[in-house]
């Protein structure tokens, strides 16, 4: 079964290929004279329904690389990037990516605190004084320095 | 216009102040990135795309183009000291330019191929200048049908050329076209796949695109290798080649300017393939081709002239036809869309000053990155210090903050991240982002060329193929698809892979071609004593180089192609 497990990235393919097809035919096909709004979608549907069912059949299992506990890593990583999103929109900018900075710096680049914290204190200051002062972004108003952001 | 005029207006353009501060950015920023392995040129470009909406149009290529150049250059300083590639087009230079480091030649290698790269960039852009005007010329006369079978050519050329796996490019290709069919159609105003969201009306945002798959994606496929820090041994002394170093180097350079060029051109191409197929060329070409893996210098001038030439021709199929050949060039396309510029054939009328501008630019580039990396070798080594976990945490916090800021939305943000973890997710296995989102740029006007192709000629699919121009273009497509289809049953019952030029080199090194603009392979682990699988201890080279060599003359599918 597990020698099985590397088609299922193709057969992802087939079923967001054929699902594509169906909301393509419901927008309107319309006649090859007078396209309708889902004519050319559901062309390419097609296109990406029919190679995918190609690679499920060719593929080669050794494109595909093992998931190993690197790869839990990342799923934290990215688990992190989603809670700097909430912050970002709740807290501002300054405070949510010095938690971000500090927490990468930590787990994944392994730097002893004494680096990681000034790293993090000043880049984030430093990006805040880029893209606030000087490219004037509106960053969502942040519980420091939230005068000077708006 | 004058091509002497062009040139005028462009160098007055080049020239200006602000523009050439933005060149030296864009060639310091790609020299810098081609030194550390962790980032390509694909993903410094995704990255920096917010910042071209705060510049003018012309000062955003010229700056986008001088880091896709100056990496070039950047890629070489770490394949020749540390056997390193910062980027993909630099890995054949590993062979011969570290073993030339080991042997105390670092300097002459560097020098030799900043030189030829400089030669190569300055062929390529004479080239460049003479073709680019009557290819627009003849690009106006284009229609619709033309334009669909342009653009579905250069879509298809590029997932069979610059890819390993035809089928699973083509797939991510039709993907792209997909996705870029989300949001209001605007023809008939229907809203499609917007499953009402209101930020999906404008359909996916193309920075918030890139930038996920290309920045996100990539580095987090990078931070998942652990790699370990290099130190450099070898001492840099005497970096100007020597007179024989000129004379034995001098014909290949001259070579892989022609070649470079000429694959630059075509979809598809681009620096990593002209790297490959130079290499190719040279060892086939010379007398004593066991000298080649054991510091050759004509293995190290060959391809870095060829990479850096493939890299500026590369801009004739944007500039004149509006169809980007290769995926960096497909995010400097949609940088210029971003800013209301369309490339195309009318471009070289409309908007000369880009036109030239761009074109100016790069001679000056050129010019900037002798002049910075004959002296600076040192001191781009020492970018290797720093550790690609902070480069990471950095990249990424730029990339949320810059996406923010292209629309003041958040969404775009989750957009990042969603399309983050689908790059990711690709590159585990094995599908390649690039022709997704070359695909997803053209997709608006290969949709719209397809529907006017359609009510012009009343629903008649002939129109495609009754026109010389298009009917031509569609019968090459035939042929790729037709030819690579063979090669791949043959493929698969021979399973052996090589097709690509040079490709036989890399596997007989255990090494696979990466796509255009991504960073080199890192050391990976703790087999990764040799990353090329070349033998650093010593220098009984009968291992892979020596195995290498003996291939050279069984030919194979080669850069004859070119």
């Amino acid at each position: 079964m597990t020698k099985q497990l590397h088609r299922l990235a193709p057969l992802i393919l087939v079923v967001f290929g054929a699902a594509a097809m169906l909301g393509a035919r419901n927008l309107g096909l319309g006649e090859l004279s007078a396209p309708g709004p889902g004519l050319w979608p559901f062309i390419v549907a097609t296109l990406l329904t029919v190679t995918g069912v190609v690679v499920l059949f060719i593929d080669d299992p050794e494109d595909y690389e093992p998931w190993t506990r690197g790869t839990l890593g990342i799923g934290l990583g990215l688990a992190s990037l989603a809670v700097f999103i909430i912050l970002f929109e709740t807290i501002g900018f300054l405070v949510s990516a010095m938690l971000m900075l500090l927490f990468w710096l930590r787990i994944f680049a392994r730097e002893p605190w004494r680096w990681a914290v000034p790293l993090a204190v000043l880049g984030a200051l430093a990006f805040h004084f880029v893209f606030v002062e000087l490219l004037s972004v509106p960053f969502p108003d942040g519980v420091v320095f939230a005068p000077m952001g708006s | 216009m004058d091509i002497l005029d062009g040139l005028g207006q462009g160098f007055s353009v080049a020239l200006d102040p602000t523009n050439l501060l933005y060149v030296f950015i864009g060639v310091l920023i790609g020299t810098v990135i081609g030194v550390l392995p962790g980032l390509g040129p694909t993903a410094t470009i995704a990255l920096l795309l917010p910042i071209t909406y705060e510049i003018e149009p012309v000062t955003a290529v010229i700056m986008l183009a001088g880091i896709y150049y100056g990496s070039m250059y950047g890629g070489t300083i770490t394949s020749v000291l540390l056997q390193l590639p910062g980027e993909a087009a630099s890995v054949v230079t590993t062979f011969d330019g570290y073993q030339m480091a080991k042997q105390g030649r670092a300097g002459p290698a560097l020098g030799i191929a900043a030189v030829g790269s400089w030669i190569g960039g300055t062929v390529s852009i004479v080239g460049l200048v003479l073709l680019a005007p009557p290819l627009a010329d003849l690009a106006v006369e284009f229609g619709d049908p033309e334009y669909v079978a342009l653009t579905a050519l250069g879509i298809l050329l590029v997932t069979y050329l610059g890819t390993r796996h035809p089928v699973k490019s083509l797939a991510m290709a039709a993907l792209g076209l997909l996705l870029a069919t989300v949001g209001q159609d605007l023809i008939t105003g229907t809203n499609r796949f917007t499953f009402g969201s209101i930020s999906l009306f404008d359909g996916f945002d193309f920075v918030a695109v890139a930038m996920g798959l290309f920045g996100v994606g990539e580095i987090l496929y990078n931070v998942e290798k652990t790699e370990k820090a290099q130190a450099l041994k070898s001492k840099i002394k005497d970096i100007w080649p020597s007179r024989k170093d000129f004379k034995d180097s001098s014909g290949a350079i001259a070579r892989g300017s022609v070649l470079g060029f000429f694959l630059g051109v075509l979809p598809g191409g681009g620096g990593v393939i002209s790297s490959l197929a130079s290499y190719g060329m040279e060892k086939r070409r010379a007398k004593d081709p066991t000298r080649f893996g054991k510091g050759a210098i004509e293995g190290v001038a060959g391809p870095e002239t060829a990479n850096n030439a493939s890299s500026t021709s590369a801009f004739i199929p944007l500039l004149t036809l509006g169809i980007p050949p290769n995926v960096v060039l497909a995010l400097i396309f949609g940088a210029l869309l971003l800013n209301g510029v369309q490339p195309g054939p009318q471009l070289i009328d409309q908007q000369p000053e880009i036109f030239w501008g761009v074109i100016a630019s790069m001679a000056v580039g050129n010019l900037m990155l002798l002049a910075l990396n004959i002296p600076l070798v040192g001191f781009f080594v020492q970018l290797l210090r720093v550790r690609a976990g902070i480069l990471a945490a950095f990249a990424l916090l730029v990339t949320m903050a810059g996406v923010f800021s292209v629309n003041n939305d958040v969404f775009d943000m989750w957009v990042v991240l969603v399309f983050g973890i689908i790059g990711w997710l690709m590159k585990k296995t094995g599908f390649e982002p690039g022709p997704l989102v070359l695909a997803f740029v053209l997709g608006s006007i290969l949709e719209e060329s397809f529907r006017r192709s359609m009510l012009i000629s009343g629903g008649e699919v002939s129109i495609f193929f009754t026109r010389p121009m298009s009917g031509t273009l569609f019968a090459l497509m035939a042929l790729v698809v037709i030819w690579s289809t063979v090669q791949g049953i043959r493929r698969r019952r021979r399973r052996s892979r090589p097709s690509m030029p040079g490709e036989e080199d890399l596997a007989a090194t255990g090494t696979t071609a990466e796509p255009e603009g991504t960073p080199g392979y890192e050391n990976t682990d703790d087999a990764a004593g040799a990353p090329a699988g070349a033998p650093r201890e010593g220098s009984g080279s009968t291992g892979a180089p020596g195995s290498t060599a003996s291939k050279a003359q069984d030919g194979g599918p080669g850069p004859d192609r070119g």
